[in-house]
């Protein structure tokens, strides 16, 4: 960190959604060469703080200077003149375009391109940079890591000097998070400011500068990264004192309870996404699925629910084929088992209805007669609130409304109160913040307990390694290997994910 | 966030409700003492047609006595008529002039619920108590108009763009037709159907079709000019309808058989505020200045003047019918025997064609 | 200068009320000014228009006439928009139950005439209910677009009807003039409290759709189906069955529109027998938020705006096309309000500053 006066200065911003006040006069300094983390719990306003420096949100107040020139930016392009470039979680790619098409892509205003001039200037940043992108590769080609790479470069190369970026390791495997890590590194040593958006504190111990910690909409405290420690930022992100660690309870019997044998199935492209999945689970325990976005984690779990067409294979829960069955059936065959989908508000629940509908469109099947009973799943409503903590204004609220954490935990306890003996989840604690990821583990470890088997799908290798028993990694839409969670690594599991059959150290 | 809303509009309804009430007590403004005339009408009176020509005899109504109209334009010939009829009937009217064969049986419905109110209806043939039919030779005009184009036209054949296969309409072709032939033996008149009356842009679009098939002259039975626009483009000759259309067509229009409405409606109305009036059948004639042919323009030929004011000098004299056999149809069949005439019941149910014309009845 | 839109967040019930009115206002100032430059008296015409809407016993009956036919349509609309199936065929809807109603009534009105309305209820139903049944049928096996298929199928039943109508139904004592024979005494609906019983239909109907959409287990299916497709898989529902019920249900109700109108306004079929219910309906339903109660209310409104514009047209001899001016201006402020309750509009004067700085 090079000392000097702030590069970019925001002083006392205010943005305020409906009633809500996102952010509540904050304040940040990132001053030129330096990687500055902003650490917080989910709405936290991290990301409206950003949105507001990258020009997409217009703050209420306040003001934002950069190189002590004040600006009101009014739109990402006023943004990115001023030299603020911003990396979304949700990259804006157009996948049938060339990584140098993308580049170019409504930056040159003209009527012609001149291609090899571009070229050559592109060249030329991603050498300073180091930056490593085959610039005539299509988008649609590339792995996750090479389209960040190519949104990086894109944004310097549009002027950038200042990059944001949004939570950029959620989506990546640990190897590629190495590489990013390298690359933000040498924007440093560039003299540019670096924001790094966060809610993972190993990362951030092991990137920033500075730390600013934000809580409810507040800016708390900037903290030298050097003079501080994880259990002091958590507590500052949180409010109170917490415990980080995760509890494993040990496994209740060697009784083989799932199987799943050859399975295979096809996208709509008839491309073979699940290339022969071969696994089995016993009763309570928690078998983790670990693996980079789009192994076939999504397609596995839909077609363990009765979601996804399979084209072949076995699926036997406690002696029953369920291979082919669809949700319906698994209803009224009393099929005990319950799916946590990934798409939360898209598939598990419906964004526009409240707690009591969404509880009923699992309980409206099992009643007589021609019309719904609102009244049980009222009830019901109620004791789940109580149960899981669940903060809502009410019952009758619309489900999206309410916060990621509280959404999630809806959709368990609706799952869970039809006491299944079978769990599917997928990335249950995505997204959440450190307090909810705590209290969902205690869920797990509680129907564990009960003799649930649950199969854990999640992107956080910490969790996986500290909730779960076993950890089948998939690659590809194959399994790489299934490995002893107490004894397994993280650089094991990433070779594995990266498609590199089982690693032998884990027996 | 709705529920505001629909408090808002409950209230907004109580308003109106109660303005309503409240407005409705207070008698109409001078409405009182003057007779008041509604009228319906199947077209805008910017038809410059039909519709058209029903609203100048309204205003020469309006000047000629002290009466108020009202009036509802683009009414369709179905149930919808019944309801604008009963509309009328609320804010006052005494005597309704609906102005469209489609609107008989309405007519009659009304007539039958609502005794005190006089009904007359154009171009039917329904006549009861309280309501009564009023029309008119237009053949006579007509069959002159027809002189005008057999002189002028070069290739002896001529298009005539037709609304509907109704006998109203078959009767007006047949005289025209036998007004050409009276001058030019070897002229034929092509028609065309438009299933319409009001449509300017489909008339124009049947009268060039007319144009593609090679006539030199378009005639028209419709509402507007549309017709005359297309020979006005096409710089070929046309005879009009309903009005004097010299102004949309000024290089192609050389006459058109008119209706004089005004004269019959002052006359209708005098008789029921003298309380003269009795049911009838009107059926105005060139005679009586009912219908009449527009002057002929420096388009027509010039020995045309000559020829029109032959005949109808004895159309006005009464020597001269129209229909006055020997005709044939369209197969040469003799219908009508020299020295016997079509009567006015079988003119009204007219369903063939006369010698000369090619089209088809009954698409 | 840039125009930019920012999407608000859910604003109160106060300031929503406020564009409400904002837009009343706006459009009554609107129409006020064209009024003005007719030479007419602007509160007089409003008066009048009020007047013309709900003055008279007769003026009240007209409205409700009016009203029926909106009401029952913006029901059968709402079914499939709670689906978010963009039904834009009511009107063919319509049409095809009024043919299967007037089959039944021209070719069997020998039977009593409890008999013969009850059974051309029925057939307006099912009329209209294939007419739905066939875009639902081609969106839930191979998913095209409802809207397209819909509105094209409207044209398909007009063009039906008006060869019935000028072909093989052609009324043969008509002379010519092509309509379609007028009902029997029979298949005409009787009267209560001078107004055709379609008003009764129509309030069991509201009730019935409520209970449905609200209550019912295949409308909570609905509902579900019409917020998340995926939510529906994934809580088992039978999505192939649920969208031809939704529309079999919707289109009956539309052809339902039809056989009323046939049977209680305009005594037989004709090609006007719509009068562009169905596209009128799609706003009321929108208006009414597709709720069955607030449908009733904004169809009764707009049957009033509709009677009113028509009362006035003859009472100041106004055109049909300025008395259908009005309606639009009403309808495009209060349409527009929506927009405005949604986006806030930001004109960025900076921005024009600023290129002018660039060019000098």
């Amino acid at each position: 960190m090079k000392n000097g006066s702030a590069y970019v200065s925001m002083r006392d911003i205010t943005k305020i959604f409906g009633t809500v006040k996102a952010t509540d006069n904050m304040n940040l300094d990132v001053t030129k060469g330096e990687i500055h983390a902003l650490l917080g719990e989910n709405g936290a306003g991290k990301s409206t703080l950003m949105n507001m420096l990258s020009g997409i949100y217009i703050p209420d107040s306040g003001h934002i200077f950069i190189d002590n020139k004040e600006n009101r930016f009014t739109s990402p392009r006023d943004a990115i003149k001023a030299g603020v470039g911003m990396i979304h979680q949700h990259f804006k790619l157009v996948e049938v375009l060339t990584a140098l098409d993308n580049i170019l892509l409504g930056y040159n205003v003209g009527l012609f391109v001149n291609k090899r001039i571009q070229k050559e200037q592109i060249n030329k940043i991603m050498e300073k940079f180091q930056l490593d992108v085959d610039l005539d590769k299509y988008v649609f080609d590339m792995s996750v890591g090479e389209k960040q790479t190519l949104e990086i470069l894109k944004t310097l190369y549009r002027g950038a000097r200042i990059l944001i970026l949004d939570e950029p390791t959620a989506v990546l495997t640990p190897q590629e998070t190495v590489k990013l890590f390298k690359i933000m590194r040498r924007m440093k040593n560039q003299d540019c400011s670096v924001i790094f958006i966060s809610h993972k504190m190993n990362e951030v111990m092991e990137i920033a500068d500075r730390v600013t910690v934000l809580r409810k909409g507040r800016t708390i405290d900037t903290l030298i990264k050097e003079n501080s420690n994880p259990q002091e930022l958590t507590e500052l992100m949180v409010g109170r004192p917490v415990d980080l660690s995760i509890k494993r309870i040990d496994k209740l019997t060697d009784k083989v309870v799932f199987k799943v044998r050859n399975l295979r199935a096809d996208n709509e492209e008839k491309v073979e996404v699940l290339k022969g999945i071969n696994f089995e689970m016993y009763q309570g325990e928690i078998l983790g699925v670990a693996g980079i976005a789009g192994s076939g984690q999504k397609e596995l779990c839909e077609a363990l629910a009765g979601l996804y067409p399979i084209k072949e294979g076995e699926i036997s829960f406690k002696g029953e084929d369920l291979a082919g069955k669809n949700p319906k059936e698994f209803i009224t065959r009393g099929i005990s088992m319950s799916f946590i989908p990934e798409d939360r508000l898209g598939m598990g629940l419906v964004a526009n209805m409240d707690m009591v509908d969404n509880i009923l469109l699992k309980q409206y099947h099992k009643s007589k007669g021609f019309l719904v009973k609102r009244k049980p799943a009222a009830e019901k409503a109620k004791e789940i609130i109580q149960k899981l903590d669940v903060i809502t204004p009410g019952v009758h609220h619309p489900i999206k409304n309410l916060s990621g954490g509280n959404i999630q935990k809806v959709l368990l306890g609706r799952e869970l109160d039809s006491h299944p003996e079978l769990l599917i989840t997928a990335y249950p604690v995505r997204g959440l913040d450190i307090n909810t990821c705590l209290k969902i583990y205690d869920i797990l470890n509680e129907e564990k307990k009960k003799g649930v088997s649950i199969l854990y799908i999640a992107e956080d290798l910490d969790s996986l390694l500290g909730l779960c028993d076993r950890i089948m990694v998939i690659s590809n839409g194959e399994v790489t290997g299934i490995v002893d969670a107490r004894k397994a690594t993280k650089e094991q599991l990433g070779l594995m994910m990266l498609g590199n059959k089982e690693v032998d150290n884990a027996d | 966030m709705r529920k505001g809303l629909t408090l808002l509009l409950v209230a907004l309804l109580a308003v109106t409700l109660t303005v309503a009430g409240c407005s409705s007590n207070t008698p109409a403004p001078a409405g009182e003492e003057k007779l008041k005339v509604g009228f319906i009408y199947i077209g805008p009176v910017g038809d410059a047609g039909w519709t058209y020509a029903h609203d100048q005899g309204r205003q020469y109504l309006e000047k000629e006595l002290d009466v108020e109209t009202i009036i509802q334009e683009s009414v369709p010939e179905d149930q919808q008529s019944e309801k604008v009829m009963k509309d009328m009937i609320d804010q006052g009217a005494k005597v309704i002039f609906a102005t469209s064969y489609g609107y008989m049986d309405h007519v009659v419905n009304v007539a039958k619920e609502y005794p005190d109110i006089i009904f007359l209806h154009c171009s039917g043939d329904k006549i009861g108590d309280n309501y009564a039919n009023y029309f008119g030779s237009i053949e006579e005009p007509r069959y002159l108009s027809g002189i005008v184009a057999g002189l002028k036209t070069q290739n002896d054949t001529i298009g005539y763009v037709a609304a509907f296969d109704y006998p109203e309409v078959i009767r007006g072709i047949n005289a025209f037709t036998l007004g050409v032939r009276s001058v030019n033996p070897d002229a034929v008149v092509k028609v065309k159907w438009t299933n319409t009356w009001f449509d300017p842009a489909k008339e124009k679009a049947a009268a060039v079709a007319l144009l593609d098939e090679g006539v030199d002259i378009i005639a028209q039975h419709q509402d507007t000019a549309g017709p005359q626009v297309a020979a006005e483009e096409r710089g070929v000759w046309s005879v009009g309808y309903n009005t004097d259309m010299s102004k949309m067509a000024p290089k192609s229009y050389m006459t058109a058989p008119l209706w004089n409405w005004g004269m019959y409606y002052v006359k209708t109305v005098k008789e029921i505020q003298e309380g003269t009036w009795k049911p009838e059948a009107y059926w105005g004639t060139l005679k009586d200045g009912f219908v009449d042919l527009a002057p002929l323009t420096d388009i027509a030929p010039a020995e045309a003047q000559a020829a029109v004011d032959k005949v109808q000098d004895q159309m006005k004299a009464g020597t001269f019918d129209v229909f006055a056999g020997p005709i044939k149809d369209q197969n040469g069949k003799e219908m009508v025997p020299a020295g016997s005439t079509v009567s006015i019941g079988d003119q009204l149910g007219m369903k063939w064609f006369v010698e000369g014309v090619e089209g088809k009845i009954g698409q | 200068m840039q125009i930019r839109l920012v999407k608000k967040a859910d604003i109160g019930t106060r300031r929503q009320t406020l564009i409400f009115l904002a837009a009343i206002f706006l459009a009554l100032f609107t129409t006020g000014l064209f009024i003005l430059f007719l030479g007419l008296n602007p509160i007089r015409v409003y008066i009048s228009m009020i007047n013309g809407a709900f003055g008279s016993a007769y003026r009240l009956e007209q409205t409700f006439v009016n009203a029926i036919p909106l009401i029952i349509t913006s029901l059968g609309i709402a079914i499939a928009f709670r689906m978010k199936f963009w039904n834009i065929g009511a009107e063919g809807q319509i049409i095809m139950g009024a043919f299967f109603a007037s089959y039944v009534a021209l070719n069997h009105s020998d039977l009593s005439r409890p008999v013969l309305l009850s059974i051309m209820f029925l057939a307006g139903f099912i009329g209209g209910a294939i007419w739905g049944f066939i875009p639902a049928f081609f969106k839930a096996k191979w998913g095209t677009n409802e809207t397209i298929i819909t509105l094209m199928m409207n044209y398909v039943a007009l063009k039906w009807i008006i060869y019935l109508q000028f072909g093989p139904w052609k009324d043969p004592s008509a002379l010519g003039f092509p309509k379609i024979p007028n009902f029997a005494e029979n298949a005409i609906l009787p009267k209560l409290f001078g107004l055709h019983i379609g008003w009764i239909i129509a309030l069991i109907l509201v009730v019935l759709v409520y209970i449905f959409m609200n209550r019912s287990k295949k409308g909570f299916e609905i509902a579900v189906i019409g917020e998340s497709i995926n939510t529906a898989r994934y809580a088992g529902i039978n999505i192939f069955r649920t969208i031809i019920l939704a529309m079999v249900l919707s289109g009956g109700i539309c052809g339902i529109v039809g056989m009323i109108q046939t049977s209680g306004v305009n005594l037989t079929l004709s090609k006007e027998i719509t009068g562009g219910v169905g596209y009128t309906a799609i706003i009321t339903a929108w208006l009414g938020a597709l709720k069955p109660h607030w449908i009733v209310l904004v169809s009764v409104l707009f049957a009033a705006l509709i009677q009113g514009s028509s009362y006035i047209q003859s009472a100041f001899g106004l055109s049909a096309a300025s008395a259908q001016l009005f309606q639009a201006i009403i309808l495009f402020f209060v349409l527009g309000s929506e927009f405005f309750a949604r986006y806030k509009v930001i004109f960025d004067w900076k921005s024009l500053s600023k290129a002018k700085e660039d060019r000098e």
